[in-house]
């Protein structure tokens, strides 16, 4: 075997150029690269690698995963689906009728505290089978027209919502016209409960993408409104509600910060929430809900997280025992040349 | 006489089953096209109306105009380029929901990157046409010679071409100032051969060497019209109203030069584009590997899921549409828009769906997947085989050279090799090694076959110490006291050896070059068997040393006294070439005293045919001895001679001018005419040379068929030669079952001698029809019987000719692939091709070819692979190879190293393409179920854009060149791993199904994962993402777990592989932050900010890579533990020895081996370049003198003249 080696290298060993030195020589030149001697390293995933890696992977993602299980936990959040209760019993069949009609629709919603809620407490609605991420949406805006007063004009991405009597709207767009018009008013106690409607919005989006110059124009001038109006007076980096509004949900299932409340709510508290039912979600039957949710460092209620690196890491753990049994049980000499497949085959071998 | 008109028809039939069964294409010989072309030499008006091409050429592709239509008409030639033009061109009309630039900015690369480089290799061919065509040359203008280029030449001019020149045109040959009108051309620009040929004007018109002559020259030229083939010609000369043959001996064809002559003149036929070399020059298709050809499967594959995807989206579209989502304005229809999402037309809200979605997932196809591939193999052939020192021939200085980086992968999946003999296996060195003189055995000396043959049968002979007056001399290896330093005067038959000797001094067609001393001559011969029957006369004393058209001079010792010498010249009046029907060659002498002797050469079986009756005892003997060099691997060749007489010969000689100048037939009527008078031949004996073992050639076969590649060795040479070299390379050994399908048994033998071939061939047929029956039912119970022998099939051409009839044909593959070693002897050039594509095409092996010569073209162009070997010989085998490497054994570099390694990492890169891509579009496809179908995009333009430009693309370029599981050293220990690559262990769909599986599930993650966490509030601020954000979070954690990933996959990592996944990881975090800070209008606007400020990002980066890649991870974990590979076996076993363990040699150990030295010594020498091609020194010829069979026809030779100067001189005074 050793044989190989001294054939395969004679050809260069004739090569001594110092020798017979020519001048000519076609001799490659030595290089590590061209020889593909990089130096390297080699891993090779031993059941030691292995097993070392899951216990590693264990023994970071489980606290990570407890704190932020904990974190999500403590979070306190109360949802309320108004949507259909907030119709009055006689327009139950006609629900889109309802909403389209004139009538007064304001709706009145108790909601009990059930644990002690700390300041801020963040107020969301969140709508459900709203498509904000379909395409024709998403690209119904325009981003320019909302950022500089000279660019009021270009509404081309804005069709259908672009123009009205050839003069073009302000904020343009699909996703504008079509802004979410429901209100909520809170009290406790027949005691008025303020909502803080400022700072819901990233501060990026209200500094860079919407001017402070911009005001509203021709803004739901048609007869079919889509949704909220705008008062026309206020900047449109003003407008939060807009702003929040135009940061268009991923999926079809959103929730949007409506506004703080700057009061701790306690056990037991009952909410009294004032709420205008105008927005329109019967024609696609998407829901509608109000959320009052507290926060921690991993922000709202949300398990995922901490239950996903509780998994991994339970998974490592019990991968890591298992591998564990059956290196026992079944183990193997690491480098066993038996295992070769010329030597594990009848015939073959030359090595044993 | 009758085998040789069975040869003829054997011939014809090979021909035919050609033409009708088209199994095999040789040569790409255009056909002719009808009519004659006439030529009025000097005559510029009459020519004029020929309208014929002018003589400047262009080898450029492309032009100005036509670069940009015909360079891009070649790229989009590529299906993955008209498929991304497609999705281009989609991506402008609204459907899209992409910016255009997304796909078209990769294909533009794409693009650009090609045309460059190809605007870049057809402005050098234009440097290089426009430098060829302005080189000057002397054209006869009135009476003068003036200087004009090459492109102002047309035909009919004459031309002076002086020394060193190339010939700017095909010429022919008019005048010359060498005496006797001959000229010498070198044609190494033709094909490689660097030694030099003779060219002979006609007789007619030597005279035309001054201008003022010249100018009156009007000779009018017939000939055909212009074809490709290099060493035919056939036209008329009509001069004085006189018409003259003319041969390719008259011709000069373009790209060759001068040598050793003033000037000549002649007179131009053939210009530019129409000249030979010209019309050669076509490019040889290139070959794709295998590989490649599965990955078309692949993309096929990824087409119908693409098309799958697209369907399945499309129909959720059109069923999603609907009125009812008011906010959507589905019915109010934007102007100059197509109206997509019409509910009431669901049929088109498909349909447009269905393009939407094309041009969303058009990343599935990998679009720099072939450049990546391309530049990948490119530079391993350009950097790594080239330069390998492993594969460096220092005797020879020949590095190896890989003429293609096709076919890099294709390297580590070779099943089968075809190697030729002569000059691949063997050394090509033939060395005088025995002879038989006169029924006396000479020369002591013992092969390495016969040693070979001794040690396994447990005798070990040493070659004994080599008595001092060993003669140390190219090409002579003989040591026998009774015939040295003249001793052979006292041997008991001195005067046979004498004749003997002389035969070995006059008989060829050596040409001596250098000073006339026996110590400086060196000798150009046409093949190496010849230089060494020369150079052996010369160390009997019979010294070779000058040769004029019409004499040999031979410096020959005293008969009688010894030490005394003296000049002897013989004249020399015909020469009957050897070629491969006639085996045989001959020359017809005058010695000074007026004897007529006629002295032949040639194979055992056509000179025993014609010999005279008697001398019985003699013929046994030789034909012993014969047997017994034959045994012991030699090749032997009987002498001859025949006294003539002078009317005999005169009558003869007419026959033979007839023939000589006939036009139709010519090479036919010659041989017709040869029969005539070589006969009642005297025996002289026999000589037998030795054609050694290339070093290294049995270790490496070893290895090979280790490897699981099984060698077939094809070779011209008999049956016992054939069968002696596979012994001595391991190939066959006494424990094998052989199967010998032989023609030579008396059967045959007796039917052959009774001269019917309809009968012979029947008779052939029904023998090798039952002996492979007899054979495959043999075979077949010894596979069944598990333990049963190696078998191994030796069969001879005549057979082979039956046995690849198609009805046997099947029969004889199955039979063959049982086989660990197949011999195919007596074989034609063509019969190597046809071996190598009834492998190729019937059993759908993996196939490489590996020869020498010009006989092995065939079979190295039939082949996947095809391998030359360099730096010995002529260039036509290297021409046609794919990879060239100067010894044998280099292939278990060739193939073991950078063949197993090329193909690892080809298959590493492509399944690494797989999968990035369709993990990419997988998360993609997802989103698509969540945005009602309206396939809005999930990511950025920019940012799909860039994932296989950019943020993907670097580390796996260094994957495909760097990865390499065991280190080279380890590699040629353990040939075994190269069986991983024959069972294509890496590019199954079973391995692409596991890559998809991990694709699917690391997609699943990724997509599950982001979105799952994100849709809650993710700060303590209670502020919510958009849709930007979260893409913008899902593609980080794609970018980051695809680069992880390629990590993971490799056997070694390098700071090339840190830097560039660091690199891509940092380019794509810094592409984020620029283009989310400078954008305000982008969705993506501020994203990468905003996620950066929360602890969401941290956690969700940290734990979706690990859970993505946890189950490769166990997937690799569990299967290199219980279902190991033999590689990883074999990291384990060597995992402490340092990577260069075995290259350590490389530096150290310069001593050379006696073997060695010799060989180097050699090298040295001034070269006496030379082929093994045939006898007659200037053809390239197809076959090897010991390669003579039938198949491919012989080509013209120009050695002879049609009626010797001399001959003529006698009766009638030269006029000049």
């Amino acid at each position: 075997m050793n044989s190989d080696g001294t054939s395969s290298t004679s050809g260069a060993t004739g090569s001594g150029d110092s020798a017979t030195p020519r001048r000519n020589s076609k001799r490659p030149k030595y290089s590590k690269f061209t020889q593909q001697e990089l130096p390297a390293c080699k891993p090779i995933l031993t059941p030691g690698w292995v097993i070392s890696s899951f216990l590693l992977v264990c023994i970071v993602f489980i606290p990570i995963g407890l704190a932020s299980l904990f974190a999500s936990r403590s979070v306190v959040e109360i949802v309320d689906r108004y949507e259909t209760a907030c119709i009055p019993g006689g327009f139950r069949k006609d629900k889109v009728k309802y909403i389209q009609s004139d009538s007064n629709k304001t709706c009145r919603r108790n909601l009990t505290v059930n644990k002690d809620m700390k300041p801020p407490i963040y107020v969301y609605y969140q709508l459900d089978n709203f498509y904000q991420n379909h395409r024709r949406y998403v690209k119904s805006r325009s981003d320019p027209q909302l950022k500089s007063k000279s660019k009021e004009n270009e509404t081309n991405d804005c069709k259908p919502e672009a123009t009205i009597n050839g003069k073009a709207i302000l904020p343009c767009g699909l996703i504008a016209w079509s802004l979410f018009n429901d209100t909520y008013s809170f009290s406790r106690s027949s005691q008025k409960l303020q909502v803080n409607k400022k700072d819901i919005s990233w501060k990026s989006d209200r500094e860079h993408k919407f001017g402070k110059d911009v005001f509203p124009k021709n803004f739901q001038n048609r007869t079919v409104k889509g949704g909220a109006t705008l008062n026309a007076s206020i900047p449109l980096s003003q407008q939060e509600d807009l702003i929040v509004w135009m940061r268009t949900a991923a999926l079809p299932t959103f929730r949007k910060l409506y506004g703080k409340i700057e009061v701790e709510l306690k056990k037991g508290d009952v909410i009294q929430v004032t709420l205008e039912n105008n927005y329109n979600t019967y024609s696609f039957n998407g829901k509608k809900k109000l959320v009052l949710s507290t926060t921690k460092w991993i922000g709202g209620k949300n398990d995922f997280i901490g239950i996903a690196y509780l998994t991994v890491g339970g998974l490592c753990f019990l991968l890591a025992m298992s591998f564990t049994i059956i290196y026992y049980v079944k183990p193997r000499r690491l480098g066993d040349p038996t295992y070769l497949s010329w030597n594990r085959n009848p015939g073959g071998g030359a090595n044993n | 006489m009758a085998g040789w008109k069975y040869s003829r028809l054997g011939n014809t039939e090979i021909l035919g089953g050609l033409t009708t069964s088209r199994t095999i294409q040789l040569g790409r010989v255009t056909p002719q096209v009808p009519g004659n072309r006439t030529v009025y030499c000097n005559d510029r008006e009459a020519n004029a109306l020929a309208k014929f091409k002018g003589n400047s050429i262009s080898t450029t592709k492309y032009n100005l105009l036509t670069f940009l239509p015909k360079g891009l008409y070649e790229q989009f030639r590529r299906l993955a380029n008209c498929y991304f033009l497609m999705i281009s061109m989609l991506s402008f009309t609204p459907v899209s929901p992409v910016s255009p630039y997304t796909n078209v900015a990769p294909l533009s690369i794409v693009l650009i990157v090609s045309l460059i480089k190809e605007a870049f290799e057809d402005w050098k061919r234009l440097q290089n046409d426009k430098s060829i065509n302005n080189s000057a040359i002397d054209m006869l203008q009135g009476q003068n010679w003036e200087s004009v280029p090459w492109k102002k030449l047309q035909v009919g001019d004459i031309v002076r071409v002086k020394q060193d020149e190339f010939f700017p045109a095909d010429l022919l040959f008019l005048a010359s100032t060498n005496p006797d009108g001959v000229c010498y051309i070198e044609t190494a620009n033709l094909d490689g051969e660097t030694n030099l040929k003779i060219r002979k004007a006609l007789e007619k018109t030597w005279d035309f060497l001054t201008p003022d002559i010249a100018s009156e020259f009007d000779g009018e030229v017939q000939c055909e019209q212009p074809n490709n083939s290099l060493y035919t010609f056939s036209g008329n000369l009509i001069i004085q109203k006189q018409t003259l043959p003319l041969s390719p001996n008259q011709i000069l064809l373009r790209g060759c030069s001068l040598k050793n002559t003033e000037y000549i003149v002649a007179s131009v036929i053939f210009t530019g584009p129409e000249t030979k070399v010209m019309m050669n020059s076509m490019n040889v298709p290139s070959k794709r590997s295998t590989l490649e050809k599965k990955l078309d499967k692949v993309i096929i594959a990824l087409f119908c899921l693409l098309f799958c995807m697209c369907l399945i989206g499309a129909i959720g579209s059109a069923v999603f549409v609907d009125d009812d989502y008011f906010y959507l304005n589905l019915k109010t229809k934007r102007q100059g828009e197509l109206d997509q999402f019409n509910p009431n037309n669901r049929l088109k809200v498909a349909a447009l769906g269905m393009f939407t979605l094309i041009t969303l997932y058009s990343p599935i196809i990998p679009i720099s997947l072939y450049v990546t591939v391309e530049t990948i193999k490119f530079i391993q052939s350009s950097n790594f085989i080239n330069n390998d020192l492993h594969m460096y021939h220092s005797a020879t200085n020949t590095p190896a050279l890989a003429r293609t980086s096709n076919l890099n992968e294709e390297l580590g999946q070779i099943e089968y090799i075809f190697s030729d003999k002569t000059g691949t296996l063997t050394r090509n060195l033939m060395e005088f090694f025995k002879c038989s003189i006169g029924g006396e055995m000479y020369g002591a000396g013992v092969t390495e076959i016969e040693m070979g043959g001794a040690r396994r049968n447990g005798i070990i002979l040493e070659e004994g110490e080599k008595s001092s007056n060993t003669i140390f001399d190219k090409g002579f290896n003989f040591d026998d006291a009774r015939l040295m330093r003249g001793a052979w005067r006292n041997e008991p038959n001195s005067d046979a050896c004498k004749e003997f000797f002389r035969c070995l001094a006059i008989c060829h067609t050596v040409l001596p070059e250098g000073e006339e001393t026996p110590e400086r001559i060196r000798y150009q011969a046409a093949s190496p068997d010849e230089a060494a029957l020369v150079s052996a006369a010369k160390n009997f004393g019979f010294f070779f040393y000058r040769r004029t058209p019409t004499k040999i001079f031979v410096r020959e010792s005293h008969v009688e006294k010894m030490g005394q010498i003296e000049d002897v010249s013989y004249e020399i009046l015909n020469v009957l070439e050897f070629n491969s029907t006639r085996k045989r060659q001959s020359v017809i002498c005058r010695y000074p005293d007026g004897r007529l002797v006629l002295y032949c050469k040639g194979a055992d079986t056509v000179i025993y045919e014609r010999l005279a009756d008697g001398g019985d005892d003699l013929k046994k003997r030789t034909r012993d001895h014969m047997e017994q060099y034959g045994a012991a691997g030699l090749r032997t060749l009987c002498l001859a001679y025949r006294d003539l007489n002078q009317e005999m010969y005169d009558s003869w000689n007419e026959k033979f001018i007839q023939a000589k100048s006939s036009l139709k037939d010519r090479e036919k009527k010659l041989d017709e005419v040869g029969e005539l008078i070589e006969k009642n031949l005297i025996l002289m004996g026999c000589s037998a040379i030795e054609d050694k073992l290339q070093e290294g050639v049995p270790t490496c076969i070893e290895t090979l068929s280790r490897a699981g590649i099984k060698i077939w060795v094809l070779t011209g040479d008999k049956m016992e030669t054939a069968i002696n070299i596979a012994y001595a390379c391991n190939l066959i050994n006494n424990d094998m079952r052989q199967f010998v399908i032989s023609s030579e048994t008396d059967e045959i033998r007796e039917t052959e001698s009774k001269g019917d071939q309809v009968e012979i061939a029947r008779c052939i047929r029904d023998t090798v029809k039952n002996e492979l029956h007899k054979f495959h039912d043999e075979a077949k119970q010894y596979l069944q019987a598990a333990t049963g022998p190696k078998l191994s099939l030796l069969i001879d051409g005549k057979c082979l000719m039956y046995a690849l009839d198609p009805s046997l044909r099947s029969m004889l593959l199955n039979l063959s692939m049982n086989c660990s070693a197949v011999v195919c002897c007596r074989v034609s050039p063509l019969q190597k091709a046809q071996v190598t594509r009834l492998v190729r095409k019937g059993a759908q092996r993996i196939t490489l070819s590996i020869g020498d010569g010009a006989n092995d073209v065939g079979m190295i162009q039939a082949a996947h692979v095809g391998v030359g070997i360099s730096g010995m010989e002529g260039m036509q085998a290297v021409m046609a190879s794919d990879f060239a490497i100067a010894q044998f054994r280099f292939l278990t570099d060739l193939l073991l190293v950078h063949g197993r390694w090329s193909y690892l990492r080809v298959c590493k890169v492509v399944s690494y393409f797989f999968y990035k891509n369709l993990t990419f579009t997988l998360t993609q496809f997802y989103y698509t179920f969540q945005t009602g179908f309206s396939g809005q995009r999930f990511y950025d333009d920019w940012f799909q854009t860039l994932y296989n430009v950019i943020f993907t693309s670097l580390p796996v370029i260094f994957v495909g060149l760097l990865d390499k599981d065991v280190s080279a050293f380890l590699s040629k220990k353990y040939p075994e791993l190269y069986k991983e690559g024959i069972k294509n262990t890496f590019f199954r769909f079973r391995v692409l199904g596991i890559v998809a599986f991990f694709s699917v599930y690391q997609s699943v993650i990724v997509y599950r994962f982001v979105i799952s966490s994100s849709t809650e509030s993710v700060t303590s601020s209670g502020k919510m993402f958009g849709q930007w954000d979260v893409s913008t979070m899902a593609f980080t954690c794609v970018v980051i777990t695809v680069n992880l990933r390629l990590l993971m996959t490799c056997n070694r990592i390098t700071k090339w592989h840190q830097l560039s996944v660091g690199g891509s990881l940092l380019a794509l975090f810094l592409f984020i932050f620029v283009y989310s800070f400078f954008f305000t209008y982008k969705g993506i606007f501020y994203t990468i900010f905003l996620l950066m400020s929360t602890f969401y990002f941290y956690l969700t980066l940290f734990l979706v890579p690990i859970a993505a890649l946890l189950g490769e991870f166990l997937y690799q974990g569990v299967q290199r533990w219980f279902f190991p590979y033999d590689y990883q076996i074999v990291q384990e076993i060597h995992r402490h020895e340092p990577d260069n363990a075995g290259s350590a040699l490389l530096e150290v150990g310069t001593k050379l081996t006696p073997e060695e030295a010799r060989s180097f010594a050699f090298a040295q020498l001034p070269g006496q370049s030379s082929r093994h091609t045939g006898f007659a020194f200037d053809s390239p010829n197809y076959e090897s003198f010991f390669a003579s069979q039938h198949g491919v026809s012989a080509p013209h030779k120009a050695w002879d003249v049609i009626r010797r100067a001399s001959m003529k001189h006698r009766k009638a005074p030269k006029h000049r």
